[in-house]
């Protein structure tokens, strides 16, 4: 039904028209939220028609067959944009940027279904978020690293300028800090894409061309290159030692603003990592393993640690990403299929989960005007229904078995097992400190006496608004929790043909 | 050869001289001083169209005189020059009229401002340094007395004795640095310097330190022109003191004059002494780029900061000569095309805005978002492309002009320390960001004046089209890169 449509490129489109409107509404400000929400769940429902459609083994199935099929990439679109220096629009998708795909369509419709009652300049608000969908869903398709690049830079400016106006009282640190950071590795990101392009000398910046001559480089030249790429892409993941923007950005930015940074920009750090560094330049991979490996266990356990200390129900929402996305990074250092599918099943996972997070946390903070958990207590009394919600996603987010967690970190824990043996019991630790961090606040913020510190009287519980997105997301990591074949079959495939540089991996 | 063979083939040029001189006259005739400015735009959108058609579209060619008269060749290299200085005139006068409008002598203005042009692409055209040196004092001049129009502020006069002094001090190192390349070459067409003074260097003992003398001055003289560090320290105070207008020409203009006259000269003329002066322009670019950076962070003055940020962007072309490939030199090209248009257009929101009794300071910017949207959004595009934010323009010529870096570096036999200059490149960009956002968190971040701004028509149309080029030449950008790919190779082809 949809072989002729580019569903994609639609895809992309849709969100961007939205912003327009938006941004064109003059005197009609009020109207913007719907304007965003009617492009935004076109955008879902075009992406959840492409999931359903998405032929989960193009191997088994006769490839020829399907429509707009091409090595491994399907609803694949290609045009020339730029002939001079050999610049394309390109555009794919498979089982690694499927999840991510409905994750960022997912998420974007949420968040502004979350958002439904900012009232402070709306055609902007909801305008930057469509433009911040536009660039996500463009980095997670493209195929070119020119336009990947154009993608990935178009997403900070609406963050900034999110966190900028919108964020708390040190918005103006937190978002120059989030620019600047960010930007400087994607700039790392960007000398290594020129080195590769010159490298090949192909007169062309297809990813796909470009990896089949990148990965008979020297040996040398692959570590520079994707020591270069590694630090663009890890401080995205965000990495231990540069993780720290990410406090600062979420802890100023709105709740959808740290809902979409952690539930998708985070994302594209990792997502860079295995369509681009990883099967491009596998020597270089391989050279980097331990690297990455004790980057990634840092990360977990500092990230861990740090969210003992903190007193912010949002920092240490923060500092968990910080430590979750680590076990993305050890999936991939594994460089086995199953540690790389659990990487990027954990990425989809860890969507899911820390919207729930952050939502909740906006819910606390804009009932009760505050966040600290020494302020806290008690408001299990007050707010039932939230109390239910966010114990059910803290208990997600340590890895409850039965929801979507725990299928992913155990696939790592298995895939560094198989590898490195008892060097597991490292990350190991994190599991532990992970529950303890999680239960010591939700004790101390949600049960217990009432807190006698803040007025509660006038403390309702959740707004619709905020009650269903939360609600669908929770539905989803039970659904995904139980079955997470249902993932695991897309994202396989593609991961064989990624690591087929590694000699079956 | 033919008189009107030259005529056709150098009748921009006589138009805009033609109609400098008849300004007095159009001044002294009409009270309504708008038409002005429609005089002085007609010739210079008669020669941007002729350009366009000839270079993009194709769909014309210039009459080239056979046998050239041997002093000014037209030819791509050119082109793509002329298109930039054109294109930054005709925003500079639509933007003029409003600005200027309590000012007395506006016949003055305006022939000043042809002249200045004239001479810039006298400049691209030349192929004699003589002829090259003519250009760059006729602008030059022009250039002094238009710094200085706003007789009655101290601003203004200050500026333009200071840019009138070092000036002439640039002026004559120049002269005195084609004296004695003349000395050592016998000759001053450049394309015909490299060999006679390669055969003069195996016939008599010294030439060579001769002619490596003459490669400094010639730095110091033209480095004064494009405010290269450490000449650049007249560029701020010049900028700020000049009419608003005449800052955009000159830092989006002028400065190009200096890379036309240094690409030629470079990569023509002096690629026989290239050893000598790579490194040494290679650590100028660098620290170029990083002084107008760092400096830039500072200022609270926007024109101030737009100075010190143009004198960056100085280093990031100035890359192009110690990589000296034709890829770089196209790089070098396409930033000059795409700066003219995001720096003018900056500069032009600042006159818009001082048109509206809006000050300089960057304070001054608090709340523009709401005051005055469209003016708002515009800085901000222009700041994000000056940055180099995709998908404007800035980012295209910068990714190309990074990017012949790297390829120079790890090219089978290039020289792999090019590579630091697109590390400086990108590392200089991220600092840049910092001031550029700084600016547009003023002006959405921060709660000003409520009164609305009404933008001034004719600057509103100059920054429209100055905006559309920023965004179209960062979206599609395929014939002009492919068009300064040629233009580079008309220059290269010649090199002996």
């Amino acid at each position: 039904m949809m072989e002729n449509i580019p569903v994609l490129s639609l895809t992309i489109l849709l969100p961007l028209i939205g912003a327009l409107i938006s941004f064109l509404l003059g005197k009609r400000g009020h109207m913007a939220k719907w304007v965003a929400l009617i492009f935004s769940a076109a955008a879902f429902i075009l992406s959840l028609a492409l999931a359903y459609e998405f032929v989960v083994d193009p191997s088994s199935a006769a490839a020829g067959e399907i429509e707009g099929y091409s090595n491994g990439y399907q609803y694949y679109e290609s045009h020339v944009w730029i002939e001079a220096i050999g610049i394309n629009y390109i555009v794919g998708i498979d089982g690694i940027s499927l999840p991510m795909f409905v994750l960022t369509t997912l998420l974007c419709m949420l968040s502004i279904i979350f958002s439904w009652d900012t009232d402070r300049r709306p055609k902007e608000y909801f305008g930057l978020m469509l433009i911040l969908e536009v660039g996500v869903l463009g980095v997670f398709v493209s195929l070119d690293y020119f336009m990947f690049y154009v993608f990935w830079e178009i997403v900070l400016i609406p963050m900034y300028l999110m966190i900028g106006i919108w964020g708390g009282p040190r918005k103006d640190y937190a978002a120059i800090k989030f620019f600047i950071y960010t930007h400087v590795a994607s700039l790392a990101m960007l000398i290594a894409i020129m080195a590769m392009y010159f490298e090949a000398s192909l007169g062309t910046f297809s990813m796909e061309a470009i990896a089949t001559q990148s990965v008979d480089f020297s040996r040398g030249m692959q570590v520079a290159i994707f020591a270069a790429m590694f630090f663009g892409f890890g401080v995205k993941l965000p990495m231990v030692p540069f993780h720290t923007w990410l406090p600062d950005a979420h802890v100023e930015a709105p709740t959808a603003g740290s809902v979409l940074l952690a539930g998708l920009l985070l994302k594209m750090g990792g997502y860079g990592l295995i369509r681009v560094a990883i099967p491009s330049l596998p020597s270089g991979a391989e050279d980097m393993v331990v690297v990455m490996a004790v980057i990634a266990v840092a990360s977990i356990l500092y990230g861990a640690v740090l969210c003992l200390a903190q007193n912010d129900l949002k920092k240490m929402v923060a500092y968990s990403s910080i430590s979750h996305m680590g076990f993305v990074l050890l999936g991939y250092a594994t460089l086995g299929e199953l540690g790389v599918v659990a990487g990027v099943f954990q990425m989809f996972a860890h969507g899911l989960v820390t919207a729930v997070l952050f939502m909740m946390c906006g819910v606390v903070q804009h009932k009760c005007g505050t966040r600290l958990i020494d302020n806290l207590g008690g408001l299990a009394k007050k707010m039932p229904i939230a109390a239910a919600l966010m114990t059910i996603g803290f208990l997600a987010s340590l890895g409850l078995p039965g929801l979507v967690s725990f299928a992913a970190e155990f696939m790592v824990f298995a895939a560094v097992f198989f590898k490195w043996g008892l060097w597991i019991f490292l990350p190991i630790i994190a599991v532990v400190v992970t529950a303890a961090y999680y239960l010591w606040a939700l004790q101390r913020s949600m049960f217990g006496p009432m807190t006698e510190k803040i007025d509660l009287s006038h403390v309702k519980d959740v707004d619709w608004y905020e009650g269903l997105p939360v609600a669908i997301l929770i539905v989803l990591i039970a659904i995904f929790g139980v079955f997470p074949y249902l993932i695991f079959s897309r994202i396989g495939p593609a991961v064989e043909i990624a690591l087929r540089a590694f000699g079956g991996g | 050869m033919e008189i009107w063979n030259v005529l056709d083939e150098f009748l921009p040029q006589l138009l805009l001289v033609l109609f400098a001189l008849i300004m007095p006259a159009l001044d002294y005739f009409f009270k309504d001083k708008r038409v002005l400015a429609f005089a002085a735009l007609a010739p210079l959108v008669a020669y941007a169209l002729a350009l366009v058609s000839w270079t993009i579209g194709g769909y014309w060619e210039p009459a080239i005189s056979e046998p050239r008269i041997g002093l000014l060749e037209v030819n791509l290299f050119s082109g793509v020059f002329a298109l930039a200085f054109v294109a930054v005139g005709i925003i500079v006068v639509l933007s003029s009229p409003e600005f200027i409008k309590a000012e007395r002598n506006q016949g003055e203005y305006y022939a000043l401002l042809l002249l200045a042009i004239t001479g810039m692409t006298v400049v691209a055209l030349a192929t004699d340094l003589i002829v090259l040196f003519v250009g760059l004092e006729v602008a030059g001049i022009a250039s002094f007395a238009l710094s200085g129009f706003s007789k009655r502020e101290k601003r203004s006069a200050e500026a333009a004795t200071k840019y009138f002094i070092v000036g002439g001090f640039s002026s004559a190192l120049t002269l005195f640095a084609i004296s004695l390349f003349y000395g050592v070459s016998g000759t001053t067409e450049i394309a015909a310097m490299g060999p006679q003074m390669d055969a003069m260097f195996a016939d008599v003992d010294g030439t060579h330190s001769v002619a490596v003398l003459a490669t400094v001055m010639l730095i110091a003289g033209l480095g004064f022109k494009i405010a290269a560090v450490p000449f650049h320290m007249w560029a701020p105070d010049v900028y700020e003191g000049a009419p608003t207008p005449v800052s955009g020409l000159l830092a989006a203009a002028s400065k190009k004059m200096g890379f036309a006259a240094l690409f030629k000269i470079f990569l023509l003329g002096l690629v026989v002494v290239k050893a000598d002066w790579d490194v040494a322009i290679g650590i100028i670019a660098i620290l170029t780029m990083t002084v107008g950076n760092l400096v830039a962070v500072v200022q609270t003055n926007i024109k101030r900061m737009l100075a010190y940020s143009s004198i960056a962007q100085a280093g990031y072309i100035l890359m192009v000569l110690p990589i000296g490939t034709e890829y770089a030199v196209a790089g070098g090209l396409f930033h000059v095309l795409t700066h003219a248009f995001m720096k003018s257009g900056a500069f032009m929101v600042v006159a818009a805005l001082a048109v509206r009794g809006v000050g300089e300071s960057i304070d001054d910017f608090k709340g523009l978002g709401k005051r005055s949207p469209f003016l708002a959004l515009a800085m901000t595009l222009f700041l994000f492309s000056l940055a180099g934010i995709p998908p404007l323009a800035g980012f295209a010529s910068k990714f190309v002009l990074f990017s012949s870096a790297v390829d120079a570096s790890i090219a089978p036999g290039g020289q792999s320390w090019l590579l630091w200059l697109a590390v400086a490149g990108v590392l200089n960009s991220a600092l840049s960001l910092y001031y550029y956002a700084r600016v547009v968190k003023r002006m959405y971040m921060e709660k000003g004046s409520d009164e609305r701004i009404a933008i001034p028509k004719m600057t509103g149309v100059a920054i429209l089209f100055a905006l559309v080029m920023t965004i179209l030449l960062g979206v599609y950008f395929d014939a002009v890169l492919e068009l300064c790919q040629e233009a580079a190779g008309s220059l290269l082809q010649s090199v002996p």
